[in-house]
């Protein structure tokens, strides 16, 4: 493989220092419009099509979403040129599609009318299917890019059917005419165009069962866009769901339709689940959290659909507006810790060239900032305490609890459900990451690669903790995150922000609010927590050395006797092995012993294993839409015979049939 | 002032819970031989065995990693602070509590040690370690969401997941105004209590037998000062979980201000439910097998069952 020319790397160092400095720009103009108070910004783009003005416009919604774009953005771009260091594949390619796709997605955001939105959105999908396929040596990846794009297209036509019967409606695409479109339609209408929406973001967002590319192809892409892709670019996608469900669908006043709420908030449940347990049993450390970014977007989603449910239009919902905080500053806590794991992940893959993890281990001592950065970000996408992924969870636990007491009957018990399912999700989380953290970093190395693994560059390092410091400062301080939900919650819901809600005693302090009920908020503190951790951890510690100063000394691990090998390290597929067990039912595990015996049938020579286990929307859904796909093309083979008249039929045929029917209307 | 004399019972009631907890283990332990018809240890035997673990040396894995000495001291940190999450002696009514933690995040903390010690059991890179590290992950995401639903059904009813002011709240009510979803909320988390605590039919703390064994699994990589800090946190687990059910259904007895009568009428109480709940789980244990492995989500099912019951009685 050649290496590169030193004025190419300065090249690719260039441009990922421009991708930060835009980065930076974008944030601090977000910021401006986030607690600077600046209002709506907006630009009108030059004329490119003659029916349409195109226009970017920047209120808190949008500027909240930057805000995640550029966090992850700057990590990434700090990261990138020491990943591809000097063997990377066309490494100027890679960096302008990153370039590329980053701009697009602060247009999805920044987008002011629905024709700029969709470019944009267009844009995204195929920079990021660039990246994605940028390794073409790897014939899994190609296949994985083809199931994204078409995915991503068949989302996108439920997204211009949207867009189209709003445009055509309004007389302009810029959003205040879809709006006042959206305003004059009947409610039934509203239902289908919210769904179709549904079903497009939700395509790209990688709900459950629209998900099946998402494992595919985020792993595929290098690691700093596979933290970009599953960090940010879900998180466009769930942009779409807010600004169409809470904004521009939504009715002038009055709450808005139950059956909204009921199926993002079932939507938001099964993914959750599904996400998480999926994710368990992977042992390729990118696909195991492409599958728990599925989850994540499934919590988000738990808590727009409960503020859906609890809404009632323009007027002050505490409880509303706890929800909608608490799916907001999850979209923030995930991109920050799932960007943090991917470049984690990343750093293992670029030192070892592995992503298995059963053949790694080790790492510990072998790449010790890679590894206790990876660790803090397993602690908070795992919901603990003291770090962010615990805050957003408990808004949302709130959110559910008080949420649920307060709508009754079947919402309500909707409500509990998504609780307990919630909960259940942290601890499937916690094992997964128990495992994956464990496994990958700590016992013995397994494999030569894992072995003379080093320690990543400082550039890559510094990505991480860029995003580590994130994640402990949103855990830490959460009231000053709540600021800058004040903005996008009061757009989509009015009424109080939750700066007045979450934290009215003040910005350490986060309750929950049951004042509507009549009942005092519950109170919890996690900075005080966390001291208190810190202050119990270091007296134990002191203690612990105190009674007297007793000898340490290293010895090899129990093994009954036997010399201790990398062999008895507890593999990735044994952990997972009880959960696959009692969840057999959603698993469908199959596994294979080949067996190899010598000339006696007693004396086994070899012993394979196989083991796989299914994603039930896969072999359900996709497997017979395959199947039937193939048997549609395979009947309408017969017509297609080649004579070029036959063909000529064809179209006057349609033609004329689209004429009649069209010229009735 | 008011702040300072809050610290101060805090301070006192989460010193007395950790001072408590190896009490009763040994309560349990001295139960269980005295109905197997031996004399057994003396009450006292977890606080010895905790002094000599703290005089002993450490021999440590040399294939662990450097973070391996700090899970003990965290895994006890993490229990530890969830004593300040409970009302032990003290509820103080309506009062403006200082916040630091509701039920949540107490489940959340012992989540957070149980993690804690699955990576240290790891850490060693032995079989045993990974297989205990496994099995009470699985029990242990089990328990979190049936145990967080029990705790939910109690919370919707008065409208919080501050433990102090649910005690509060309901010792106010002079027949505690126990209904259905209440005593299906208590069935459940009894069960969970057994799971939670390390107790037979789900673990058995007395064994190191490979076969059975999921929380001593995990600990068999650590030994001297650092075992004795995850056996304290073993014990003091056990006593907040006791006194959760106690707060959650009996908050009875508890006192509002700093009267001694009113105190030692309040640490009567705590004893009075503390010595039910652990003859109950010592009860138990001698009358009971331990379950297969996979028999226990079967089990644990009946805790989740009547937890879901109750919150959706209580929604509903």
């Amino acid at each position: 493989m050649e290496v590169h020319k030193p004025s190419l790397r300065g090249a690719v160092w260039l441009a990922h220092l421009l991708i930060l400095g835009g980065a930076s720009a974008g944030a601090t103009l977000a910021l401006r419009v986030l607690i600077g108070g600046a209002g709506t910004l907006s630009l009108t783009l030059p004329r490119l099509f003659p029916f349409a003005e195109m226009s970017l416009s920047m209120d808190g919604l949008s500027a909240f979403f930057l805000l995640v774009v550029t966090l992850v953005t700057a990590a990434a771009a700090l990261y990138g040129p020491s990943y591809l260091g000097a063997h990377a594949k066309a490494p100027l390619v890679q960096t302008f599609a990153l370039g590329g796709f980053v701009a697009c997605m602060a247009g999805v955001c920044c987008a002011g009318d629905g024709l700029t939105f969709l470019l944009a959105w267009e844009g995204m999908t195929l920079a990021s299917y660039v990246l994605v396929i940028i390794d073409t040596r790897n014939e899994e990846n190609t296949r994985a890019g083809l199931l994204y794009l078409v995915m991503a297209h068949a989302g996108t036509a439920a997204l211009l059917v949207v867009f189209l019967t709003l445009s055509a409606r309004g007389q302009g695409f810029d959003f205040a005419a879809l709006r006042t479109a959206a305003r004059t339609l009947q409610e039934p209408t509203r239902t289908v165009l919210f769904m179709l929406a549904l079903v497009g973001f939700g395509a790209k967002a990688g709900v459950v069962p629209l998900h099946v590319w998402l494992p595919k192809a985020h792993p595929a892409a290098p690691s700093h866009a596979s933290a970009l892709m599953s960090g940010v670019m879900l998180k466009v996608a769930l942009y779409g769901i807010f600004r169409l469900g809470f904004d521009i669908l939504a009715p002038a006043d009055g709450p808005l339709p139950a059956s909204w709420g009921w199926t993002v908030l079932i939507v938001g449940t099964v993914s959750a689940v599904m996400g998480v347990l999926l994710a368990l049993q992977q042992h390729d450390l990118k696909r195991l959290l492409a599958f728990h970014s599925v989850e994540n977007v499934g919590i988000i989603l738990i808590g727009a659909g409960l503020a859906m449910l609890l809404s009632r239009g323009r007027g002050a919902e505490p409880l509303a507006v706890l929800a909608l905080a608490a799916s907001l500053l999850h979209t923030l806590n995930h991109a920050a810790f799932k960007g943090l794991l991917f470049l984690g992940a990343g750093s293992v893959l670029s030192r070892t060239g592995v992503r298995n993890m059963e053949e790694l281990g080790g790492l510990a001592r072998r790449m010790p900032w890679t590894t206790w950065l990876f660790l803090l970000g397993a602690v908070a996408i795992s919901a603990l305490p003291p770090l962010n992924g615990f805050v957003s969870e408990w808004m949302t636990f709130q959110a559910l609890l008080l949420g649920g007491a307060k709508l009754g009957g079947a919402s309500g018990l909707l409500a509990g459900v998504a609780a307990s399912m919630l909960a259940l999700t942290g601890g499937l989380a916690a094992a997964c990451f128990a495992k994956a953290f464990g496994v990958t970093f700590l016992g013995r190395p397994r494999s030569v690669h894992a072995e003379h693994a080093t320690e990543s560059p400082a550039p890559m390092i510094a990505g991480m903790l860029l995003l580590a410091g994130a994640c402990v400062a949103l855990g830490l301080l959460p009231g000053y995150a709540m600021r800058l939900l004040d903005g996008p919650t009061q757009e989509l819901l009015g009424g109080l922000g939750p700066s007045a809600v979450v934290t009215a005693r003040g910005p350490l302090v986060l309750s929950g609010n049951g004042a509507a009920s009549g009942l005092e908020a519950t109170s919890i503190s996690v900075t005080a927590v966390a001291a208190l951790l810190a202050l119990l951890a270091a007296v134990a510690w002191v203690l612990r050395g105190w009674p007297r100063r007793a000898p340490r000394r290293l010895a090899p691990t129990w093994t009954c006797g036997m010399l201790p090998s990398s062999r008895f390290d507890y593999t990735a597929t044994a952990f997972a092995k009880p959960l696959r067990l009692i969840f057999a039912a959603v698993y469908r595990p199959r596994r294979a012993i080949a067996r190899e015996t010598g000339p006696s049938p007693y004396v086994v020579r070899r012993l394979g294993y196989t083991g796989e286990v299914v994603d039930l929307a896969e072999t359900m859904l996709y497997t017979r839409l395959k199947r039937w796909i193939t048997a549609t093309a395979q009947g309408i083979r017969a017509y297609s015979t080649g004579r070029i008249h036959g063909y000529i039929a064809f179209v006057l045929v349609t033609l004329v049939l689209a004429l009649l029917f069209f010229a009735r209307v | 002032m008011d702040n300072t004399a809050a610290i101060g019972k805090i301070v006192a009631q989460a010193g007395l819970l950790v001072l408590l907890g190896p009490l009763v283990t040994g309560f349990i332990q001295k139960l269980k031989a005295r109905l197997q018809c031996r004399q057994g240890a003396s009450l006292w035997q977890p606080y010895r065995d905790l002094a000599k673990l703290l005089r002993k040396g450490t021999v440590q894995s040399d294939s662990a990693s450097p973070f391996f000495r700090a899970i003990p001291v965290l895994v006890l940190a993490a229990t530890v602070t969830t004593t300040v999450m409970l009302p032990v002696l003290w509820a103080p009514a309506g009062a403006a509590r200082l916040p630091m933690g509701d039920a949540i995040l107490l489940l959340a903390l012992l989540a957070l040690a149980r993690f804690l010690c699955a990576i240290g059991a790891l850490d060693a890179g032995g079989a045993f370690g990974g297989m205990g590290a496994s099995r009470e992950m699985t029990v242990g995401l089990l328990v979190e969401p049936a145990m967080m639903m029990a705790v939910f059904s109690v919370a919707v009813a008065g409208g919080t997941t501050d433990l102090v002011h649910l005690a509060a709240r309901r010792g106010m009510l002079p027949a505690l105004a126990w209904q259905a979803p209440d005593l299906l909320a208590l069935f459940a988390m009894l069960v969970l209590a057994l799971a939670e605590t390390g107790r037979i039919p789900v673990d058995n703390p007395d064994t190191h037998l490979e076969l059975t064994m999921l929380h001593e699994g995990m600990l068999l990589e650590h030994s001297g000062p650092g075992l004795a800090c995850i056996v304290l946190a073993t014990h003091t687990k056990q006593i907040v979980i006791l006194t959760l059910v106690a707060a959650l259904f009996f908050p009875l007895g508890l006192a509002e201000g700093s009267e001694p009568l009113e105190i030692a009428l309040a640490g009567g109480a705590l004893f009075a439910k503390l010595f039910a709940l652990a003859t109950f789980l010592g009860l138990v244990e001698s009358s009971y097998a331990k379950l297969r492995f996979f028999r226990v989500p079967q089990f644990l099912g009946l805790g989740l069952v009547c937890a879901f019951l109750a919150l959706a009685l209580r929604i509903l």
